[in-house]
């Protein structure tokens, strides 16, 4: 068998981390949303009417509970595995080829989970009292193909970069991470001198797509960047 | 017998630290070899290189005919565990044995299975809360089941209870046998795996010091002990691999082969002499006497 298809599979393997912990996540963040929408309730505020919703669809709980969760799991799946998979007999080829695989199949999956529990909550009248789970401003405010196209972004951009700073750290140590973390801090700064004289004009021309674009470089680099650093990586 | 591992000129330096120091080795299919030294003498590195885990620095390794770095033909055919192996956060045994198969074409689920159960493995408790016998045991586990045809074991004793390592011993014997291979083993515990061996290498600041078939390594050197003064006057002139000293009383090991004069003398002058016991060969070995020098393989001292 490909080494690369063993390698998914390894990854795979604790089928709990990829399928059940992020929808426990999300229905434990739900649930927390829907508390919290209670309290709103008996405090006075109507579900349906033009606050309710600005509210509910302004709560992103459940986008940043899922980030630190697949920033871990994005870094479990190359500092911990990645001696393991060696020792089975894996290349750093098929490691990489394999983890980035396993990357995109649970963004995947986890966008299809999203997109169908969004179709039901906007089906259901958001779940017939009004509560607003999916359909919240930053996963594209209802509109599924929009959300999935996040969501399947989002967590992508989450997993390579929790693997590229665990690249770091199996190449050079601890060492590794914080030099990416002062290169990416040192980076933003440059880019933010350069474009706060014309943060006005470039807010005005928003486009939601420039994020899409974002979060493919992010990837991208992300991805080179752990087979670089894997590459001639060894175990000690 | 055909090599399966070829190691020529190869060092490997991390830093300003020389790991491995220009060896040379050839291991022959289907036999067991022990790798013999003290901790930090380069065994590890040497094995782990084997395996494609690491690169020599210079010089070169072969498996099979091929560099096993980056190899995936050739790596699917080695199997090395390292004594502080990491696993997945949250692994249980049986996530071990989910996923081994897929990468170990000779996987055997028999073996795994009565070894796991031989060496009561826990079942649910994760991994990495493992007693350190714990985890010697699915390391073996590990590199028995998987019958690769380069078995790389790494100290595979540590923790072990004396019933597991019997266990070990009969179980790699028993499918030895059935499935020939090629084994290197590298332990502390000489004396309980010398029956394994039919070829020792016992290296020493990343050297190899003895490279012998196993059946000639009590010629490769032997000890004389009594007074002071008569094993100095033994010993004089030949090259002293270990010295010990307590209280007028002196113990030597000695590098050759204990000739019929020398053992005369000894009896005359009341000095007790014995063929080196491969601890005490590696005992010596990897003591600092700057005048040692290497045996080669086939060499007798």
């Amino acid at each position: 068998m490909s080494a690369v298809i063993s390698t998914i599979k390894l990854h795979l393997n604790q089928r709990r981390v990829t399928f059940i912990a992020p929808l426990s996540i999300a229905g434990t963040v739900a649930i927390i949303s829907v508390l919290i929408s209670l309290v709103f309730w008996r405090a006075g505020s109507q579900p349906g009417s033009a606050g309710w919703i600005q509210g509910s669809q302004s709560n992103p709980g459940i986008v940043y509970a899922l980030v630190g969760f697949l920033i871990y799991a994005g870094v479990a799946s190359v500092a911990t595995t990645f001696p393991f998979a060696l020792t089975l007999g894996a290349t750093r080829r098929a490691f990489i080829a394999g983890t980035l695989l396993w990357d995109a199949i649970t963004a995947a999956y986890i966008a299809i989970i999203f997109a169908v529990l969004n179709v039901i909550e906007l089906a259901t009248h958001h779940w017939g009292v009004g509560f607003y789970i999916f359909d919240i401003y930053v996963l594209g405010a209802g509109n599924t193909p929009r959300l999935l196209l996040i969501v399947f972004l989002g967590v992508l951009s989450a997993l390579t970069i929790g693997g590229v700073f665990a690249a770091a750290w199996v190449r050079f140590g601890i060492r590794g991470p914080q030099v990416i973390a002062v290169g990416v801090i040192f980076v933003l700064g440059i880019a933010a001198i350069a474009i706060v004289p014309d943060a006005a004009a470039i807010i005005a021309a928003f486009q939601l797509w420039w994020l899409a674009i974002a979060a493919g470089v992010v990837i991208m680099v992300s991805s080179i960047g752990m087979w670089l650093l894997v590459r001639r990586a060894i175990v000690r | 017998m055909t090599s399966t591992v070829d190691i020529h000129s190869m060092t490997r330096r991390f830093g300003r630290s020389t790991a491995i120091d220009d060896i040379s080795l050839t291991v022959a299919g289907g036999s067991i070899c022990g790798l013999l030294g003290r901790n930090g003498a380069g065994k590890t590195t040497i094995m782990s290189i084997i395996a494609g885990q690491d690169r020599p620095t210079s010089g070169s390794v072969e498996v099979f005919g091929e560099r096993p770095f980056e190899n995936e033909s050739i790596l699917s055919k080695i199997s090395f565990v390292r004594d502080n192996q990491r696993y997945p956060d949250n692994y249980r045994l049986h996530h071990v044995l989910r996923i081994a198969p897929d990468f170990a074409p000779e996987w055997s689920d028999d073996v795994a299975g009565e070894l796991a159960d031989e060496f009561r493995i826990p079942t649910q408790t994760p991994i990495k809360k493992f007693s350190r016998g714990q985890l010697s045991s699915v390391a073996i586990v590990l590199g028995l089941a998987s019958r690769a045809p380069v078995t790389l074991f790494d100290e595979p004793y540590l923790g072990l209870d004396v019933t597991a390592r019997v266990r070990f011993h009969d179980t790699l014997l028993r499918d030895y046998a059935i499935h020939p291979r090629t084994v290197l083993l590298s332990t502390h515990l000489i004396e309980e795996s010398e029956a394994l061996f039919d070829r020792v290498v016992i290296v020493d600041r990343g050297r190899i010091r003895v490279d012998s078939d196993s059946e000639h390594t009590g010629q490769l050197a032997f000890t004389l002990s009594g007074p002071s003064d008569a094993i100095d006057r033994l010993s004089a002139k030949r090259t002293i691999l270990h010295s010990r000293s307590v209280s007028g009383l002196k113990s030597v090991t000695i590098q050759g082969l204990a000739d019929a004069d020398t053992s005369a003398e000894a009896v005359r002058l009341g000095a007790r002499i014995a063929p080196a016991t491969l601890p005490e060969l590696v005992a010596a070995f990897g003591a600092d006497t700057p005048e040692t020098r290497d045996i080669k393989k086939g060499a007798v001292a």
